[in-house]
């Protein structure tokens, strides 16, 4: 579904967020991606979503395939006809549109009975929002606000669906509620998932493989389970707490020979 | 009373144009965060155009045929100007449409000439009298176009898809194209609309008083009512416009025989003293500030 060979991508020309980085999501599989800040993350959402010119960025060296087709370059609207959505850091949904109109701007391709019929299931799978259908959308929880995109999202009609760090600024219930409409959406409706995280616990339980980035380079690939016993991603992604301080160093220590 | 009215129906007749031009001027505000100063320039071209259209088309005619090469001149203008610029230093954007203005100006002479022209042949008279009150021909035509275009383009970006694309792109470019929605084009749309905008009153003005560059003066009046009404108000420039038209016709009643050319500058005056109580103008809402 969507190959990522040796990608380098260089902001403002001289800043480099990704240095060589490659991975596969397959057709019909859950991907994660790992990473602590300035991993190179998001520059990786924004490649594939080809909206790297928007950010002053560009790809220097390497290839992005989607569907078989290069990529690399293509512009976001082409890409989202063929199926690939990204949904970006930071809840990018239109705050000063009601969640009707977001759906609206975000089902915009689908026929006027289409968009109906799509509107209506989203509101289905989320009472609260449908509720709340004819307020601001900024003035919607943060938790109301993650469903809405990724309502949003299904009304793009995706392939694969490319979520950048939708557990931001949620409580961890929510979170695990959030995982969970992913995980569901996922299966029923048979797309790929790319799901990019820094709260690797809840990303972990829906994934079928799991890449780790660290300063623009993968430092680990493996399939869930492997990364759930990995001593250092366990160690060093899913709980400072069970580590302590002196643990955690030891393994800064360890990781230089990674 | 009756020797009021009349000035209160050509101040709303003139009103009605500013509202055209400043709802124009405010949507590409709006959708692209653009200060247009060649709007003035853009009014200009329309007119000109419909004056060459109705060299050999009667007069209503030539207005519908200028209208879409004025918007296809908007579209061009966003794609030759504008999107380049798009991103980069508000100053940029700024200087690039001043110099846009001052390259219309002398390609528009060039073209055309310097000296006044005519509109040849003219609209239905549709001048009526209400009572004691004659109610112009001019009045009827501006007022008649206006205000449907102008009600009608305010229910357009409130209810149609395209204007919740428009209002999507204008507060969040990346997401819109994230999304897959054309923002380019749904942009030099935005440009074609408000050139189309300036153009219909660039005609309905040089029917009155003919196409010269004094028209560029009227366009200037854009910026006092569309601050006035709330940059980012379509409703309020409308509304402002026509609150200023009627000023003005009020001013030219009263204060012009004591303070000669103070019309002039009323615009600007009013709208000093109104950013002092609403510093968003008068419809402009306060944002949403990001925490």
């Amino acid at each position: 579904m969507l190959s990522v060979e040796n990608l380098k991508v260089v902001y403002r020309g001289v800043i480099l967020a990704l240095d060589g980085v490659s991975l596969e999501v397959g057709a019909k599989e859950a991907v994660a991606l790992l990473g602590p800040n300035g991993a190179g993350k998001s520059s990786l959402v924004r490649a594939v979503a080809g909206l790297l010119p928007k950010f002053e960025g560009r790809v220097l060296d390497g290839h992005i395939r989607f569907l078989g087709q290069d990529t690399t370059h293509l512009d976001p609207v082409r890409l989202s006809r063929m199926g690939l959505t990204a949904v970006l850091e930071g809840r990018p949904l239109f705050r000063y549109l009601t969640p009707v109109e977001n759906l609206v701007a975000a089902g915009h391709r689908l026929s006027p009975k289409e968009l109906k019929e799509g509107m209506e299931e989203v509101f289905a799978r989320f009472p609260r929002l449908y509720e709340r259908r004819h307020e601001q959308a900024g003035y919607l929880s943060g938790g109301e606000q993650q469903m809405l995109l990724l309502g949003m999202a299904l009304l793009t009609r995706p392939k694969l669906l490319v979520v950048d760090e939708p557990s931001l600024g949620l409580a961890p219930k929510l979170v695990e509620e959030v995982m969970a409409i992913l995980d569901a959406l996922r299966r029923e409706k048979g797309l790929s998932l790319l799901l990019v995280e820094q709260n690797a616990r809840a990303a972990l339980n829906i994934v079928d493989r799991v890449y780790v980035l660290e300063r623009g380079r993968v430092v680990f690939e493996g399939d869930a389970r492997a990364a759930k016993e990995d001593q250092d991603v366990m160690e060093f992604y899913l709980g400072k707490e069970e580590v302590g301080f002196r643990q955690a160093r030891r393994y800064r220590r360890r990781k230089r020979w990674v | 009373m009756s020797d009021l009215l009349p000035y209160l129906i050509g101040g709303l007749a003139n009103g009605a144009l500013y509202g055209l031009l400043a709802l124009g001027f405010v949507l590409v505000y709006r959708a692209t965060s653009v200060v247009n100063f060649a709007i003035g320039e853009f009014l200009l071209v329309g007119a000109y155009l419909t004056y060459t259209f109705a060299l050999f088309l009667p007069l209503g005619l030539a207005i519908l045929a200028a209208l879409p090469f004025a918007f296809l001149f908007g579209v061009l203008v966003e794609r030759g100007f504008v999107r380049p610029l798009l991103g980069r230093n508000v100053v940029a954007v700024i200087m690039a449409t001043i110099g846009l203005a001052a390259a219309l100006d002398g390609a528009v002479q060039l073209l055309w000439g310097p000296d006044l022209k005519y509109l040849s042949g003219s609209l239905p008279d549709l001048g009526f009298h209400a009572g004691e009150v004659f109610v112009s021909s001019r009045a009827v035509w501006n007022l008649l176009l206006a205000l449907p275009l102008g009600l009608g383009l305010l229910w357009l970006l409130r209810r149609s898809k395209y204007g919740v694309l428009v209002r999507a792109i204008s507060e969040r470019e990346v997401a819109a194209l994230a999304l897959g929605i054309p923002t380019a084009r749904v942009l030099a749309g935005v440009w074609g609309v408000s050139a189309l905008l300036a153009t219909l009153a660039g005609a309905l003005l040089a029917v009155a008083s003919g196409v010269g560059h004094n028209l560029v003066f009227f366009g200037m009046k854009v910026f006092p009512v569309a601050i006035l009404g709330g940059l980012d108000s379509v409703g309020g420039a409308l509304l402002a416009g026509f609150l200023l038209g009627v000023l003005e016709a009020l001013s030219q009643r009263y204060l012009e025989p004591l303070l000669p050319g103070f019309t002039e500058a009323l615009p600007f005056l009013v709208v000093l003293l109104v950013l002092l109580v609403r510093p968003y103008g008068l419809l402009g809402e306060r944002q949403i500030e990001r925490v």
